[in-house]
């Protein structure tokens, strides 16, 4: 137990005293994350919004897979990209390989399938009426899905932290793709992995806390967001 | 105006609409009748344009409108639903919808919004939420959101569900004041009701839905049943509190119409050949738009019989005078 002790007293003199390294790890971290969060969700809930409401040959194929991509293991993404972004890859010619924009195209695929299959149940969440309401008060496409998602507002902004959350703290993609090279690709969850491994058990845990901070005050901020404004 | 043509519709392979023809004339005051699941929603759904059919075409002013129709068109109509939702925010602010979605200025916005608010007896509860709102108010800023955006034609189903007598007077003296104001542009009202009253009251057109299908016979006396063996040729059906008689060979599930032209109406039991003898009391006498009264009565059911005049004078029938309906069980229709 002394270990531990030790370690959460060093995570703590290493966060007051602002030490470089931590705080260059978790703002690259909280880059990538915020980075692939938006571009996720800026596709995602859209392509939920059109599973919930439209309907097309071959939405539920659309849908089973979408829900099973949820399940996707991270490493496997990593994996996948790897192959297509390496030397020898299609997608070779990027030079995205160990950049932190490798890391954001594994974590958008990754967060993606829940920004579209958490929303698409969202909106499938919202009274039908209030889509017909907007419809046929005037309202064009985008101001119908504009109301319908003011209604579902707090199952989409769970969708968002939902999607944050899988973003920063999955290790799989952000191993592979990444590399975790030191002042570069190195994210909060690599890091713990890493110094976990040499022994350096308190800047695992101090980066550890960082990592839950940051859960926490999206959390808070969302909710915060939510709270604005009645029914 | 509005019209479909040769249009089935279906939920998940269920026909619930089959209708060769059916035009809204422009202007019109068009009431639809028919009991609960009769398919009267769903004919407002698609005259509303929020749905296309699934076989058939729907026309507006006589050219047909594509399966997805545009927001241009659909802003000339607009539905108010039998269980309105309000959007989220004030009353003031769901009354503006419809006329902020169109781009019309602030001002603007206001003047109307008050304008069909005061009309609707909704002043005082401009700044309210939805969730502080009975189920008529809902109902009355629904009709007020779907007035403030001046539609040519305004569908409403069951516009008075949730209403009150006194809300439901000021919604049809709404609705009659905007067709008064509006001569040169009038406005088509359709209303979908399975009150008899309101039909009556404020339509110049009356249709009758069952099942899907317009209904060939008048709609008065309209019923679902379940129609079970009475004797050897009568069929007797639960309507209400009461069971009628009726000369068919089917049985099970049916529809009935009671004709109002066949209901004999009289103070006392008639000593006759009218198998069906039921005793009420008179709710209601009104001019029947077809010539004569039409003297709505409680016999265990709402049921309407048309009388001359004359009959009624002489039988000093008005409201609350103890009556008693008969009619042939060979009069009854059953389809």
């Amino acid at each position: 137990m002394e270990f531990l002790r030790e370690g959460f007293r060093r995570a703590l003199a290493l966060l007051l005293s602002g030490d470089a390294e931590v705080f260059g790890i978790a703002l690259l971290t909280l880059k990538i994350a915020v980075v692939a969060t938006v571009i996720a969700c800026g596709v995602g809930l859209p392509l939920g919004y059109l599973l919930a409401t439209r309907r097309f040959w071959g939405r539920r194929a659309a849908l089973t897979a979408v829900n099973t991509a949820l399940a996707f293991p991270t490493v496997v993404v990593g994996l996948l990209l790897f192959g297509l972004l390496s030397r020898r890859g299609p997608l070779g010619g990027l030079g995205w390989l160990y950049t932190w924009q490798a890391i954001v195209v594994g974590d958008v695929l990754l967060a993606l399938p829940i920004a579209a299959a958490l929303s698409a149940a969202a909106v499938q969440g919202v009274d039908p009426r209030v889509r017909r309401t907007a419809q046929t008060l005037g309202a064009g496409r985008w101001l119908t899905a504009w109301t319908v998602a003011r209604e579902a507002r707090f199952a989409l902004a769970a969708v968002i932290t939902a999607a944050f959350g899988q973003v920063v703290a999955e290790i799989g993609a952000a191993m592979m793709l990444g590399g975790n090279i030191r002042g570069s690709t190195r994210t909060l969850t690599t890091a713990v992995a890493l110094y976990t491994a040499q022994g350096d058990f308190g800047l695992a845990v101090a980066l550890g806390l960082v990592l839950i901070a940051i859960a926490l005050v999206v959390n808070v901020t969302l909710q915060v967001l939510q709270g604005r404004g009645g029914g | 105006m509005v019209e479909l043509r040769g249009v089935r519709h279906r939920y998940d392979g269920r026909l619930v609409l089959d209708l060769e023809q059916f035009a809204v004339p422009a202007g019109a005051m068009l009431a639809v009748v028919g009991h609960n699941g009769a398919g009267k929603s769903t004919l407002l759904r698609l005259l509303a344009l929020l749905e296309a059919p699934t076989e058939g075409s729907v026309l507006w002013d006589g050219a047909p409108v594509p399966r997805r129709a545009p927001t241009a068109l659909r802003r000339r109509v607009t539905l108010v639903e039998q269980r309105p939702v309000l959007l989220r925010g004030t009353v003031l602010e769901n009354i503006g919808f419809g006329l902020r979605v169109r781009g019309i200025g602030r001002a603007d916005a206001y003047k109307r919004t008050a304008e069909v608010a005061e009309q609707l007896g909704l002043l005082s509860l401009l700044e309210r939420r939805r969730t502080e709102l009975s189920d008529g108010e809902v109902q009355r800023v629904a009709v007020a959101r779907a007035l403030a955006v001046r539609p040519d034609v305004l569908l409403l189903d069951e516009p008075t569900s949730s209403a009150d007598r006194a809300a439901a007077g000021a919604m049809y003296r709404a609705l009659s004041h905007e067709r008064a104001e509006r001569k040169a542009r009038p406005l088509t009202i359709c209303i979908a009701s399975h009150q008899l009253e309101d039909a009556y009251r404020w339509a110049d057109d009356i249709r009758a839905l069952a099942d899907g299908r317009l209904s060939p016979v008048t709609p008065e006396n309209l019923f679902r049943v379940d129609l079970a063996p009475a004797g050897t040729d009568t069929m007797s059906a639960r309507v209400g509190a009461i069971d009628i008689l009726v000369t068919t060979d089917r049985a099970g599930p049916a529809v009935l119409a009671v004709p109002p032209g066949d209901i004999f109406v009289s103070r006392e039991p008639l000593s006759s050949s009218a198998r069906n003898v039921l005793k009420g009391r008179v709710t209601r006498v009104a001019a029947h738009r077809g010539g004569g009264v039409a003297v709505t009565a409680d016999v265990g059911v709402e049921l309407i019989a048309i009388v001359t005049a004359e009959a009624c004078r002489e039988l000093a029938l008005a409201p609350d005078a103890p009556v008693v309906f008969s009619f042939k069980a060979s009069a009854v229709r059953v389809f």
